[in-house]
Protein backbone atom coordinates (compact mmCIF):
# COMPACT_ATOMS: atom_id res chain seq x y z
CA UNK A 1 0.00 0.00 0.00
CA UNK A 2 1.22 3.12 -1.07
CA UNK A 3 0.42 7.06 -0.19
CA UNK A 4 -0.52 7.55 -3.73
CA UNK A 5 -2.83 4.93 -3.86
CA UNK A 6 -4.18 6.17 -0.41
CA UNK A 7 -4.40 9.81 -2.37
CA UNK A 8 -6.15 8.29 -5.12
CA UNK A 9 -8.68 6.50 -3.22
CA UNK A 10 -9.59 9.83 -0.94
CA UNK A 11 -10.22 11.71 -4.72
CA UNK A 12 -12.10 9.03 -5.85
CA UNK A 13 -14.56 8.80 -3.23
CA UNK A 14 -14.57 12.62 -2.09
CA UNK A 15 -17.37 13.15 -4.13
CA UNK A 16 -16.33 16.27 -5.15
CA UNK A 17 -14.43 17.81 -7.79
CA UNK A 18 -10.59 17.18 -6.95
CA UNK A 19 -8.74 20.76 -6.43
CA UNK A 20 -5.51 20.14 -9.04
CA UNK A 21 -4.51 23.83 -7.81
CA UNK A 22 -4.42 23.49 -4.27
CA UNK A 23 -1.11 24.54 -2.49
CA UNK A 24 -2.90 23.20 0.58
CA UNK A 25 -3.68 19.37 -0.24
CA UNK A 26 -0.31 18.07 -1.26
CA UNK A 27 1.76 16.05 0.12
CA UNK A 28 4.19 17.78 2.91
CA UNK A 29 6.85 15.10 3.88
CA UNK A 30 7.76 11.92 1.73
CA UNK A 31 5.62 11.25 -1.42
CA UNK A 32 3.21 8.82 -3.43
CA UNK A 33 5.81 6.23 -3.49
CA UNK A 34 5.80 6.01 0.27
CA UNK A 35 5.27 2.34 1.52
CA UNK A 36 2.36 2.98 4.51
CA UNK A 37 1.97 1.13 7.64
CA UNK A 38 -0.70 2.89 8.82
CA UNK A 39 -2.82 6.34 8.65
CA UNK A 40 -3.60 9.07 11.69
CA UNK A 41 -5.71 11.89 11.09
CA UNK A 42 -5.45 14.68 13.03
CA UNK A 43 -6.06 18.59 12.94
CA UNK A 44 -2.42 19.49 12.97
CA UNK A 45 0.80 17.64 12.16
CA UNK A 46 2.52 18.69 15.41
CA UNK A 47 5.64 17.36 16.50
CA UNK A 48 4.03 15.51 19.34
CA UNK A 49 1.60 13.83 16.90
CA UNK A 50 3.72 12.93 14.55
CA UNK A 51 6.31 11.10 17.34
CA UNK A 52 2.81 9.66 18.55
CA UNK A 53 1.84 8.16 15.39
CA UNK A 54 4.55 6.87 14.39
CA UNK A 55 4.63 4.96 18.13
CA UNK A 56 1.26 3.35 17.40
CA UNK A 57 3.13 2.12 13.98
CA UNK A 58 1.67 4.37 11.80
CA UNK A 59 3.50 6.42 9.64
CA UNK A 60 1.13 7.97 7.04
CA UNK A 61 -0.50 11.29 8.64
CA UNK A 62 -3.38 13.03 6.96
CA UNK A 63 -3.68 16.45 8.92
CA UNK A 64 -6.35 18.84 8.11
CA UNK A 65 -3.54 21.76 8.86
CA UNK A 66 -0.67 22.51 8.80
CA UNK A 67 2.77 21.23 8.60
CA UNK A 68 5.29 23.70 8.98
CA UNK A 69 3.53 26.79 11.07
CA UNK A 70 2.17 28.45 7.80
CA UNK A 71 -0.78 28.09 5.65
CA UNK A 72 1.25 27.04 2.50
CA UNK A 73 3.95 25.02 4.62
CA UNK A 74 6.16 27.66 3.11
CA UNK A 75 9.70 25.80 4.86
CA UNK A 76 11.61 29.31 3.61
CA UNK A 77 9.14 31.50 6.01
CA UNK A 78 10.14 29.39 9.24
CA UNK A 79 13.52 27.86 7.86
CA UNK A 80 15.32 30.31 10.17
CA UNK A 81 13.99 28.89 13.62
CA UNK A 82 16.64 27.34 15.22
CA UNK A 83 15.14 25.35 17.75
CA UNK A 84 12.38 22.54 16.10
CA UNK A 85 12.80 22.96 12.35
CA UNK A 86 15.64 20.58 11.64
CA UNK A 87 14.62 18.42 14.20
CA UNK A 88 11.12 17.88 12.58
CA UNK A 89 12.53 17.41 9.31
CA UNK A 90 15.37 15.03 10.67
CA UNK A 91 12.35 12.79 12.86
CA UNK A 92 10.04 12.70 9.46
CA UNK A 93 12.53 11.95 7.49
CA UNK A 94 14.27 8.97 9.56
CA UNK A 95 10.91 7.59 10.33
CA UNK A 96 10.01 7.46 6.92
CA UNK A 97 6.61 9.90 7.67
CA UNK A 98 4.68 10.68 4.60
CA UNK A 99 1.97 13.94 5.28
CA UNK A 100 -1.04 14.76 2.77
CA UNK A 101 -3.15 17.22 4.15
CA UNK A 102 -6.86 16.91 3.19
CA UNK A 103 -8.42 20.52 4.13
CA UNK A 104 -9.59 22.53 1.20
CA UNK A 105 -11.05 18.62 -0.14
CA UNK A 106 -12.39 18.32 3.34
CA UNK A 107 -14.49 21.47 2.99
CA UNK A 108 -15.85 20.57 -0.62
CA UNK A 109 -17.08 17.55 0.72
CA UNK A 110 -20.70 16.89 1.74
CA UNK A 111 -20.76 16.77 4.86
CA UNK A 112 -18.03 18.47 5.82
CA UNK A 113 -16.53 16.87 8.44
CA UNK A 114 -14.94 19.45 10.29
CA UNK A 115 -19.09 20.74 10.63
CA UNK A 116 -20.22 17.15 11.35
CA UNK A 117 -17.85 16.70 14.34
CA UNK A 118 -18.05 20.28 15.79
CA UNK A 119 -21.65 19.56 15.92
CA UNK A 120 -21.29 16.49 17.38
CA UNK A 121 -18.93 17.60 20.13
CA UNK A 122 -20.66 20.52 21.07
CA UNK A 123 -24.02 18.99 20.93
CA UNK A 124 -26.05 20.93 18.18
CA UNK A 125 -28.35 18.54 17.25
CA UNK A 126 -29.21 18.06 13.56
CA UNK A 127 -32.84 18.24 14.27
CA UNK A 128 -32.14 22.09 15.10
CA UNK A 129 -30.44 22.93 11.90
CA UNK A 130 -32.65 25.05 9.69
CA UNK A 131 -31.61 23.42 6.55
CA UNK A 132 -29.00 20.58 5.89
CA UNK A 133 -25.67 22.35 5.69
CA UNK A 134 -26.70 25.64 6.70
CA UNK A 135 -24.76 25.24 10.33
CA UNK A 136 -27.34 27.45 11.10
CA UNK A 137 -28.84 26.23 14.57
CA UNK A 138 -32.02 27.08 16.06
CA UNK A 139 -32.18 25.45 19.56
CA UNK A 140 -34.55 26.41 22.88
CA UNK A 141 -33.85 29.54 24.40
CA UNK A 142 -31.48 29.82 26.70
CA UNK A 143 -28.68 32.60 27.76
CA UNK A 144 -25.09 32.90 26.62
CA UNK A 145 -23.24 31.86 30.00
CA UNK A 146 -25.34 28.55 30.01
CA UNK A 147 -24.44 27.90 26.54
CA UNK A 148 -20.77 29.10 27.12
CA UNK A 149 -20.70 26.53 29.76
CA UNK A 150 -22.26 23.70 28.22
CA UNK A 151 -19.63 24.46 25.19
CA UNK A 152 -16.55 24.18 27.17
CA UNK A 153 -18.08 21.67 29.75
CA UNK A 154 -18.70 18.99 26.32
CA UNK A 155 -15.33 20.01 24.41
CA UNK A 156 -13.10 20.42 27.15
CA UNK A 157 -11.39 23.38 25.39
CA UNK A 158 -9.76 24.60 28.72
CA UNK A 159 -8.83 28.28 27.24
CA UNK A 160 -12.08 29.03 24.75
CA UNK A 161 -12.82 32.82 24.83
CA UNK A 162 -16.34 34.29 25.06
CA UNK A 163 -17.81 38.18 24.10
CA UNK A 164 -21.03 39.37 24.93
CA UNK A 165 -22.90 39.31 28.29
CA UNK A 166 -23.63 36.43 30.04
CA UNK A 167 -27.14 37.21 30.77
CA UNK A 168 -28.66 37.67 26.81
CA UNK A 169 -31.00 35.48 26.12
CA UNK A 170 -30.33 33.82 22.70
CA UNK A 171 -31.21 30.90 20.61
CA UNK A 172 -29.77 31.44 17.18
CA UNK A 173 -26.32 29.94 16.61
CA UNK A 174 -24.25 30.06 13.49
CA UNK A 175 -21.70 27.12 13.94
CA UNK A 176 -17.88 28.27 11.97
CA UNK A 177 -15.02 26.10 11.61
CA UNK A 178 -11.57 26.79 12.21
CA UNK A 179 -11.27 30.62 10.42
CA UNK A 180 -14.42 30.10 8.59
CA UNK A 181 -16.23 32.26 11.46
CA UNK A 182 -19.63 33.95 10.51
CA UNK A 183 -20.02 37.45 11.39
CA UNK A 184 -21.79 38.32 14.14
CA UNK A 185 -23.78 40.85 12.91
CA UNK A 186 -25.87 39.09 10.83
CA UNK A 187 -29.38 39.88 12.38
CA UNK A 188 -30.33 35.95 11.77
CA UNK A 189 -27.71 35.45 14.15
CA UNK A 190 -27.52 35.64 17.84
CA UNK A 191 -24.19 33.61 18.65
CA UNK A 192 -21.39 32.72 16.21
CA UNK A 193 -19.73 29.34 17.70
CA UNK A 194 -16.05 28.70 15.70
CA UNK A 195 -13.11 27.82 15.98
CA UNK A 196 -10.76 31.35 15.54
CA UNK A 197 -11.30 34.95 14.05
CA UNK A 198 -9.32 38.04 13.74
CA UNK A 199 -9.63 40.41 16.87
CA UNK A 200 -9.63 44.26 14.75
CA UNK A 201 -8.87 45.86 11.21
CA UNK A 202 -11.00 42.37 9.54
CA UNK A 203 -14.19 42.47 7.49
CA UNK A 204 -16.05 42.35 10.20
CA UNK A 205 -14.69 42.96 14.12
CA UNK A 206 -17.11 40.42 16.07
CA UNK A 207 -15.54 40.47 19.43
CA UNK A 208 -16.11 44.20 19.00
CA UNK A 209 -19.31 44.46 17.67
CA UNK A 210 -20.37 41.95 20.28
CA UNK A 211 -19.17 43.89 22.97
CA UNK A 212 -20.48 47.38 21.53
CA UNK A 213 -23.92 44.84 21.30
CA UNK A 214 -23.87 44.12 25.00
CA UNK A 215 -23.37 47.71 26.08
CA UNK A 216 -26.28 48.89 23.78
CA UNK A 217 -28.57 45.68 25.39
CA UNK A 218 -28.60 44.35 22.20
CA UNK A 219 -28.46 39.79 22.63
CA UNK A 220 -25.37 38.88 20.51
CA UNK A 221 -22.59 36.21 21.54
CA UNK A 222 -19.23 35.06 20.45
CA UNK A 223 -17.72 31.82 21.89
CA UNK A 224 -14.50 30.84 19.93
CA UNK A 225 -13.09 27.31 20.73
CA UNK A 226 -9.51 27.70 19.25
CA UNK A 227 -9.05 26.67 15.74
CA UNK A 228 -7.37 23.18 16.55
CA UNK A 229 -10.32 22.57 19.19
CA UNK A 230 -12.81 23.38 16.85
CA UNK A 231 -11.51 21.59 13.69
CA UNK A 232 -10.14 18.25 15.43
CA UNK A 233 -13.87 15.95 16.05
CA UNK A 234 -13.97 16.07 12.81
CA UNK A 235 -11.27 14.11 12.06
CA UNK A 236 -12.43 11.11 13.84
CA UNK A 237 -15.12 11.15 11.13
CA UNK A 238 -12.45 11.75 8.70
CA UNK A 239 -10.69 8.54 9.64
CA UNK A 240 -13.68 6.23 10.03
CA UNK A 241 -14.84 7.24 6.25
CA UNK A 242 -10.85 6.71 5.32
CA UNK A 243 -11.46 3.32 6.88
CA UNK A 244 -13.97 2.46 4.49
CA UNK A 245 -11.84 2.47 1.65
CA UNK A 246 -8.23 1.88 2.94
CA UNK A 247 -9.21 -1.93 4.89
CA UNK A 248 -5.30 -2.71 4.25
CA UNK A 249 -3.98 -1.12 6.83
CA UNK A 250 -4.79 0.44 10.32
CA UNK A 251 -6.66 4.02 10.39
CA UNK A 252 -6.83 6.52 13.31
CA UNK A 253 -7.27 9.58 15.08
CA UNK A 254 -4.61 10.77 16.80
CA UNK A 255 -5.71 13.97 18.43
CA UNK A 256 -3.33 17.31 18.50
CA UNK A 257 -5.45 17.99 21.26
CA UNK A 258 -5.94 22.17 23.19
CA UNK A 259 -2.76 23.83 22.64
CA UNK A 260 -3.40 26.34 25.27
CA UNK A 261 -4.20 26.66 29.01
CA UNK A 262 -5.70 29.57 30.85
CA UNK A 263 -4.03 31.20 33.87
CA UNK B 1 -3.27 60.71 35.32
CA UNK B 2 -3.93 64.31 35.39
CA UNK B 3 -1.31 65.51 37.27
CA UNK B 4 0.92 67.89 35.32
CA UNK B 5 4.88 67.39 34.78
CA UNK B 6 6.82 70.73 35.73
CA UNK B 7 7.80 71.50 32.16
CA UNK B 8 4.24 70.55 31.16
CA UNK B 9 2.66 73.04 33.46
CA UNK B 10 5.23 75.83 32.02
CA UNK B 11 3.99 75.37 28.49
CA UNK B 12 0.37 75.31 30.13
CA UNK B 13 1.49 78.45 31.38
CA UNK B 14 2.88 80.15 27.58
CA UNK B 15 0.29 78.73 25.75
CA UNK B 16 -2.07 80.49 28.34
CA UNK B 17 -0.12 84.05 28.62
CA UNK B 18 0.27 83.74 24.75
CA UNK B 19 -3.59 83.52 24.44
CA UNK B 20 -4.78 85.94 26.95
CA UNK B 21 -3.91 89.57 25.29
CA UNK B 22 -6.39 88.84 22.71
CA UNK B 23 -9.52 87.16 24.51
CA UNK B 24 -11.97 90.35 26.18
CA UNK B 25 -14.56 87.66 27.69
CA UNK B 26 -13.10 87.26 31.17
CA UNK B 27 -15.03 84.35 31.93
CA UNK B 28 -12.49 82.80 28.93
CA UNK B 29 -9.99 84.10 29.63
CA UNK B 30 -6.88 81.92 30.69
CA UNK B 31 -8.87 78.70 29.03
CA UNK B 32 -7.44 78.56 25.33
CA UNK B 33 -9.50 76.52 22.94
CA UNK B 34 -7.97 74.32 20.40
CA UNK B 35 -10.14 72.72 17.41
CA UNK B 36 -9.51 68.91 16.95
CA UNK B 37 -8.42 69.56 13.80
CA UNK B 38 -5.83 71.76 14.95
CA UNK B 39 -5.13 69.27 17.64
CA UNK B 40 -4.38 66.45 15.49
CA UNK B 41 -2.36 68.84 13.41
CA UNK B 42 -0.24 69.29 16.25
CA UNK B 43 0.03 65.62 16.98
CA UNK B 44 0.57 64.25 12.92
CA UNK B 45 3.35 67.29 13.06
CA UNK B 46 4.82 66.19 17.02
CA UNK B 47 4.82 62.46 15.93
CA UNK B 48 7.93 62.73 14.09
CA UNK B 49 7.19 59.56 11.46
CA UNK B 50 6.46 60.30 8.15
CA UNK B 51 2.85 60.08 7.41
CA UNK B 52 1.38 57.69 4.79
CA UNK B 53 -0.70 58.26 2.20
CA UNK B 54 -2.64 55.12 2.31
CA UNK B 55 -3.19 54.44 6.19
CA UNK B 56 -6.12 53.39 8.67
CA UNK B 57 -5.31 56.12 10.45
CA UNK B 58 -7.26 59.61 10.46
CA UNK B 59 -11.14 61.05 11.81
CA UNK B 60 -14.01 58.07 11.68
CA UNK B 61 -16.72 60.73 13.06
CA UNK B 62 -17.57 63.56 14.49
CA UNK B 63 -16.73 66.57 13.02
CA UNK B 64 -12.99 67.72 13.77
CA UNK B 65 -13.87 71.61 13.51
CA UNK B 66 -15.31 71.54 17.10
CA UNK B 67 -13.32 72.90 20.18
CA UNK B 68 -11.74 70.23 22.24
CA UNK B 69 -12.94 69.80 25.67
CA UNK B 70 -10.69 66.89 26.64
CA UNK B 71 -8.68 64.35 24.95
CA UNK B 72 -9.29 60.32 25.73
CA UNK B 73 -6.78 57.79 24.86
CA UNK B 74 -8.09 54.36 24.10
CA UNK B 75 -7.13 50.96 22.44
CA UNK B 76 -10.74 50.95 21.33
CA UNK B 77 -13.21 53.14 21.12
CA UNK B 78 -16.20 51.34 22.17
CA UNK B 79 -19.57 52.37 23.56
CA UNK B 80 -18.35 51.56 27.19
CA UNK B 81 -15.28 53.83 26.40
CA UNK B 82 -17.21 56.43 24.55
CA UNK B 83 -19.83 56.80 27.86
CA UNK B 84 -16.66 56.66 30.39
CA UNK B 85 -14.80 59.36 27.99
CA UNK B 86 -18.43 61.51 28.36
CA UNK B 87 -18.61 61.67 32.06
CA UNK B 88 -15.36 62.68 32.43
CA UNK B 89 -16.44 65.55 30.53
CA UNK B 90 -14.08 64.52 27.14
CA UNK B 91 -15.20 64.77 23.43
CA UNK B 92 -12.14 63.80 21.29
CA UNK B 93 -11.11 60.04 21.77
CA UNK B 94 -8.16 58.86 20.34
CA UNK B 95 -7.86 55.16 19.39
CA UNK B 96 -5.62 52.41 18.30
CA UNK B 97 -8.34 50.09 16.91
CA UNK B 98 -10.82 50.79 14.74
CA UNK B 99 -14.19 52.15 16.08
CA UNK B 100 -17.19 50.44 13.35
CA UNK B 101 -15.68 47.22 13.61
CA UNK B 102 -13.53 46.94 10.72
CA UNK B 103 -10.94 47.86 8.63
CA UNK B 104 -13.03 49.97 6.51
CA UNK B 105 -14.12 51.41 9.83
CA UNK B 106 -16.93 53.26 8.62
CA UNK B 107 -19.73 54.81 10.34
CA UNK B 108 -22.17 54.11 7.21
CA UNK B 109 -22.30 50.20 6.67
CA UNK B 110 -23.55 48.79 3.43
CA UNK B 111 -26.97 47.41 5.33
CA UNK B 112 -28.46 49.12 8.29
CA UNK B 113 -27.33 47.84 11.46
CA UNK B 114 -28.83 48.52 15.04
CA UNK B 115 -25.87 48.46 16.67
CA UNK B 116 -23.58 50.89 14.42
CA UNK B 117 -26.87 53.15 14.49
CA UNK B 118 -27.04 53.37 18.27
CA UNK B 119 -23.28 53.95 18.50
CA UNK B 120 -23.80 57.24 16.11
CA UNK B 121 -26.59 58.33 17.54
CA UNK B 122 -24.55 58.17 21.17
CA UNK B 123 -21.79 60.02 19.06
CA UNK B 124 -23.79 63.00 17.83
CA UNK B 125 -25.86 63.25 20.61
CA UNK B 126 -22.47 63.83 22.84
CA UNK B 127 -20.90 65.73 20.05
CA UNK B 128 -18.15 63.30 20.18
CA UNK B 129 -14.90 63.17 17.54
CA UNK B 130 -13.38 59.69 17.18
CA UNK B 131 -9.34 59.84 15.62
CA UNK B 132 -7.69 56.88 15.19
CA UNK B 133 -4.09 56.84 15.62
CA UNK B 134 -2.49 53.33 14.99
CA UNK B 135 -0.41 53.07 12.42
CA UNK B 136 1.91 56.06 12.63
CA UNK B 137 1.74 55.77 16.86
CA UNK B 138 3.48 52.48 16.33
CA UNK B 139 6.08 53.46 14.22
CA UNK B 140 7.45 55.71 16.87
CA UNK B 141 10.81 54.32 18.94
CA UNK B 142 10.58 53.37 21.50
CA UNK B 143 8.24 51.06 20.29
CA UNK B 144 5.23 52.87 22.94
CA UNK B 145 3.45 49.70 22.64
CA UNK B 146 5.96 47.32 23.72
CA UNK B 147 7.45 49.87 26.16
CA UNK B 148 3.62 50.45 27.55
CA UNK B 149 3.14 46.65 28.14
CA UNK B 150 6.53 45.94 29.68
CA UNK B 151 5.16 49.05 32.18
CA UNK B 152 1.80 47.12 32.97
CA UNK B 153 3.81 44.21 34.00
CA UNK B 154 5.79 46.22 36.42
CA UNK B 155 8.92 45.68 34.90
CA UNK B 156 9.89 49.47 33.31
CA UNK B 157 13.25 48.81 35.03
CA UNK B 158 13.69 45.61 33.60
CA UNK B 159 13.78 46.81 30.11
CA UNK B 160 16.64 45.79 28.00
CA UNK B 161 18.98 49.27 26.81
CA UNK B 162 17.67 50.05 23.36
CA UNK B 163 15.14 47.40 23.29
CA UNK B 164 11.83 48.25 24.77
CA UNK B 165 10.41 44.84 23.37
CA UNK B 166 12.87 42.70 26.08
CA UNK B 167 13.01 42.14 29.43
CA UNK B 168 15.33 40.56 31.68
CA UNK B 169 13.40 39.79 35.10
CA UNK B 170 13.65 38.22 38.02
CA UNK B 171 13.71 34.00 37.45
CA UNK B 172 9.80 32.95 37.96
CA UNK B 173 7.72 29.98 36.72
CA UNK B 174 5.59 30.03 33.47
CA UNK B 175 2.37 29.81 36.05
CA UNK B 176 3.67 32.80 37.92
CA UNK B 177 4.42 34.72 34.48
CA UNK B 178 0.89 34.11 33.38
CA UNK B 179 -0.71 34.88 36.34
CA UNK B 180 1.29 38.35 36.78
CA UNK B 181 0.17 39.04 33.44
CA UNK B 182 -3.85 37.83 34.20
CA UNK B 183 -3.43 40.21 37.12
CA UNK B 184 -1.76 43.48 35.80
CA UNK B 185 -3.65 43.86 32.64
CA UNK B 186 -6.62 43.14 34.38
CA UNK B 187 -8.00 40.55 32.00
CA UNK B 188 -10.57 38.06 32.50
CA UNK B 189 -10.68 35.63 29.93
CA UNK B 190 -8.53 36.58 26.92
CA UNK B 191 -4.97 35.18 28.45
CA UNK B 192 -4.14 31.81 26.80
CA UNK B 193 -0.76 30.45 27.22
CA UNK B 194 1.21 27.35 25.48
CA UNK B 195 4.04 25.82 27.40
CA UNK B 196 4.86 23.94 30.76
CA UNK B 197 3.61 25.59 33.82
CA UNK B 198 6.91 25.40 35.93
CA UNK B 199 9.18 26.52 32.89
CA UNK B 200 11.56 29.24 34.43
CA UNK B 201 11.20 32.55 33.13
CA UNK B 202 14.41 35.34 32.80
CA UNK B 203 13.70 37.06 29.31
CA UNK B 204 10.71 37.99 27.91
CA UNK B 205 10.31 39.09 24.27
CA UNK B 206 7.35 41.64 23.90
CA UNK B 207 5.03 41.63 20.43
CA UNK B 208 2.16 43.57 21.37
CA UNK B 209 -0.32 43.91 18.67
CA UNK B 210 -1.36 41.54 15.32
CA UNK B 211 2.03 39.22 14.43
CA UNK B 212 3.15 37.18 12.09
CA UNK B 213 5.25 33.38 12.33
CA UNK B 214 8.15 34.84 10.71
CA UNK B 215 8.12 37.70 13.87
CA UNK B 216 8.21 34.97 16.55
CA UNK B 217 10.03 32.52 14.59
CA UNK B 218 12.81 35.27 14.85
CA UNK B 219 12.22 36.53 18.37
CA UNK B 220 11.12 33.28 20.45
CA UNK B 221 14.70 31.42 20.48
CA UNK B 222 16.36 34.46 21.58
CA UNK B 223 13.89 34.37 25.15
CA UNK B 224 12.55 32.27 27.25
CA UNK B 225 8.71 33.28 26.65
CA UNK B 226 6.79 35.57 24.16
CA UNK B 227 3.99 37.96 25.76
CA UNK B 228 1.98 38.71 22.29
CA UNK B 229 -1.34 39.95 21.54
CA UNK B 230 -2.58 37.86 18.81
CA UNK B 231 -1.15 35.95 16.61
CA UNK B 232 -2.49 33.10 13.50
CA UNK B 233 -3.53 29.65 15.39
CA UNK B 234 -1.87 27.84 12.40
CA UNK B 235 1.34 29.78 12.71
CA UNK B 236 2.73 31.01 15.90
CA UNK B 237 0.61 28.89 18.63
CA UNK B 238 1.65 25.73 16.79
CA UNK B 239 5.16 26.59 16.35
CA UNK B 240 5.35 27.43 20.36
CA UNK B 241 3.54 24.31 20.65
CA UNK B 242 6.08 22.27 18.76
CA UNK B 243 8.80 23.81 20.71
CA UNK B 244 7.41 23.37 24.01
CA UNK B 245 6.53 19.74 23.77
CA UNK B 246 10.21 18.57 22.17
CA UNK B 247 11.36 19.77 25.83
CA UNK B 248 13.17 23.13 24.78
CA UNK B 249 11.54 24.81 27.19
CA UNK B 250 9.97 28.50 26.22
CA UNK B 251 6.57 29.96 26.06
CA UNK B 252 4.01 31.79 24.68
CA UNK B 253 1.21 34.15 26.14
CA UNK B 254 -1.69 35.58 23.95
CA UNK B 255 -3.44 38.49 25.74
CA UNK B 256 -5.36 39.52 22.68
CA UNK B 257 -4.82 42.18 20.05
CA UNK B 258 -6.88 45.16 21.72
CA UNK B 259 -5.83 44.15 25.59
CA UNK B 260 -1.95 44.04 24.30
CA UNK B 261 -2.34 47.46 22.96
CA UNK B 262 -4.13 49.79 26.04
CA UNK B 263 -0.96 50.31 28.14
CA UNK B 264 0.63 51.81 24.84
CA UNK B 265 -2.05 53.70 24.53
CA UNK B 266 -2.15 54.91 28.41
CA UNK B 267 1.94 56.42 27.12
CA UNK B 268 0.03 57.63 23.92
CA UNK B 269 -1.77 60.36 26.86
CA UNK B 270 1.03 60.95 28.86
CA UNK B 271 2.76 62.02 25.30
CA UNK B 272 0.06 63.88 24.31
CA UNK B 273 -0.28 66.30 27.37
CA UNK B 274 3.17 67.69 26.28
CA UNK B 275 1.74 68.51 22.75
CA UNK B 276 -1.63 69.36 23.36
CA UNK B 277 -1.21 71.41 26.87
CA UNK B 278 -4.86 73.27 26.54
CA UNK B 279 -6.56 70.19 26.96
CA UNK B 280 -6.79 67.50 29.82
CA UNK B 281 -6.02 64.15 28.85
CA UNK B 282 -6.99 61.17 29.85
CA UNK B 283 -6.43 57.15 29.38
CA UNK B 284 -9.51 55.07 29.49
CA UNK B 285 -8.30 51.31 28.87
CA UNK B 286 -10.82 49.31 26.61
CA UNK B 287 -10.06 46.16 29.20
CA UNK B 288 -10.26 42.74 28.12
CA UNK B 289 -13.05 42.17 25.55
CA UNK B 290 -13.11 38.07 26.62
CA UNK B 291 -14.42 36.03 29.39
CA UNK B 292 -14.67 32.54 30.05
CA UNK B 293 -16.93 30.39 32.25
CA UNK B 294 -14.23 28.92 34.36
CA UNK B 295 -12.42 32.23 34.69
Amino acid sequence: MTAGEVVGRIKKNLGAPWRENSYRDTFKSGGPETQVTGIATTVFASFDVIQRAVAAGLNMIVPHEVTYWNDRDDKSLVSADPLLYQQKLEYLAAHNVVIFRTHDSMHDQRPDFTFVGSAREIGLDAKYETAPGSHRFVVPETTLGALASSVQRRTGAKALRVAGDPNARVSRIQLGVGYATGAANDPGVDVVISGEQQELDGVLDSPEYVCDAAALGIPKGWIMLGHAVSEEAGMLEMAQWIRGFVPEVPVQLVKAGEPFWAP
Amino acid sequence: MTRLSRREFVRLGTAGAAAAPWILDPAALGAATISALEAIGRIQKAAGVPWNAQTVDGFKVGDPSRPVTGIVTTSLATVDVMRRAVKAGANLIITAGPTFYSRADTPAPPAPDPVVAAKNEFVAANHLIVWRFSEHWRLRRPDPFAQGLGDALGWARARTKGDAARLTVPALTLEALAARVKSRLDARGGVRVVGRQQTRVRTIGLLPGTRSIQEMVALLPRVDAVIAGEIREWESSEYARDVVNAGLGKALILVGRSLSEDAGMGVCADWLRTIVPEAPVRWLPAGDPYWRPTA
